[in-house]
């Protein structure tokens, strides 16, 4: 049971994350076509938003698994950082493609070089990308780990950034729609009730990623391993 | 209607791209761990012995301590 719990996690999440869609496409109410240049896109946000969270999520696990290498050697905190890494390239890339859609759509254009969110947000993926390629390209080692832990400690300082950007500049981006304070926010509940659902699907579909990452890292490790003692280096 | 259509092919590729990665993944993560199954039973180590790179941190970071 244990052993295949990342894939139990996939799968609850993959379902969830099907039912997102079909639940935002067909059962959310529509936005007052009077708001919005393009009020068919906006259904977007229950993939945007949530692959977003999602991503959070894996650049937390990245920041966390840095220190456990960085500061204490630990194998479980180089595991998760490589989970962090490409679970977070991979939602960030989600979050960016859904948001050019949107852009496009709505604003005219995919990509604005002023709004200060879209582009905290880019350079993180940005990371995961360098992250993920320059761990494929290095041969694997204390140094190699050293230096990508640094970049994922502080490349983190962009996640904070990222999150109170539009509080401080809003240009693009709306200001917070639903953590918006005391009134609770402009969202209608069905709207709120089919985003906490993609929010939910998506922390549980990327929490089967990191833990399959995990495994696959350290079945790489032993192989290599026992590739070593086969080659008579052990 | 026309952006219904625009915003189910934008879905359609996205929930595409997700399925390809996990499906990798799970069938890379199978083939490794059956490749590995044959060959640490063929030579006889354990999984405790997998991240030689945190041992030999480990030791040198106790060998620096000592000196």
């Amino acid at each position: 049971m244990r052993r295949r719990a990342p894939e139990i996690f996939l799968g609850l999440g993959f379902a969830g994350i099907m039912t997102t869609l079909y639940l935002g496409l067909n059962w959310a109410p529509s936005v007052s076509i009077d708001a919005f240049e393009s009020p068919a896109a906006q259904r977007i946000f229950y993939w945007h938003v949530p692959s977003a969270w999602a991503a959070f999520i894996a650049f937390g696990v990245l920041f966390f698994g840095s220190v456990l290498w960085f500061f204490k050697r630990s194998p479980l905190g180089w595991r998760l950082h490589v989970a962090g890494t490409e679970a977070g390239l991979a939602c960030g890339l989600m979050a960016v493609w859904s948001g050019c859609v949107w852009g496009a759509a709505e604003w005219g254009t995919p990509w604005d070089w002023s709004d200060v969110r879209l582009n905290t947000f880019g350079l993180l993926t940005l990371l995961a990308l360098f992250l993920v390629l320059g761990r494929q390209s290095q041969p694997d080692g204390v140094e190699t780990r050293d230096t990508f832990s640094t970049f994922g400690l502080y490349g983190f300082v962009l996640v904070p950034l990222t999150y109170v950007a539009t509080r401080i500049w809003q240009i693009r981006h709306p200001g917070p729609v639903i953590a918006a304070g005391d009134d609770g926010g402009s969202l209608q509940s069905s709207m709120a009730l089919v985003l906490l659902i993609g929010a939910l699907s998506f922390t549980v579909f990327i929490i089967g990623h990191m833990l399959i990452s995990m495994r696959i890292t350290h079945l790489e490790q032993r192989l290599e391993q026992a590739q070593k003692s086969l080659d008579g280096g052990n | 209607m026309e952006g219904t259509n625009y915003l189910t092919v934008a879905y359609l590729g996205m929930i595409a791209a997700i399925a390809i990665w996990t499906w990798t993944v799970v069938v890379r993560s199978r083939s490794i761990e059956a490749r590995l199954e044959a060959v640490e039973s063929s030579i006889g180590i354990d999984a405790s012995q997998a991240d030689d790179v945190a041992i030999q941190s480990t030791v040198d970071s106790q060998d620096d301590a000592t000196v």
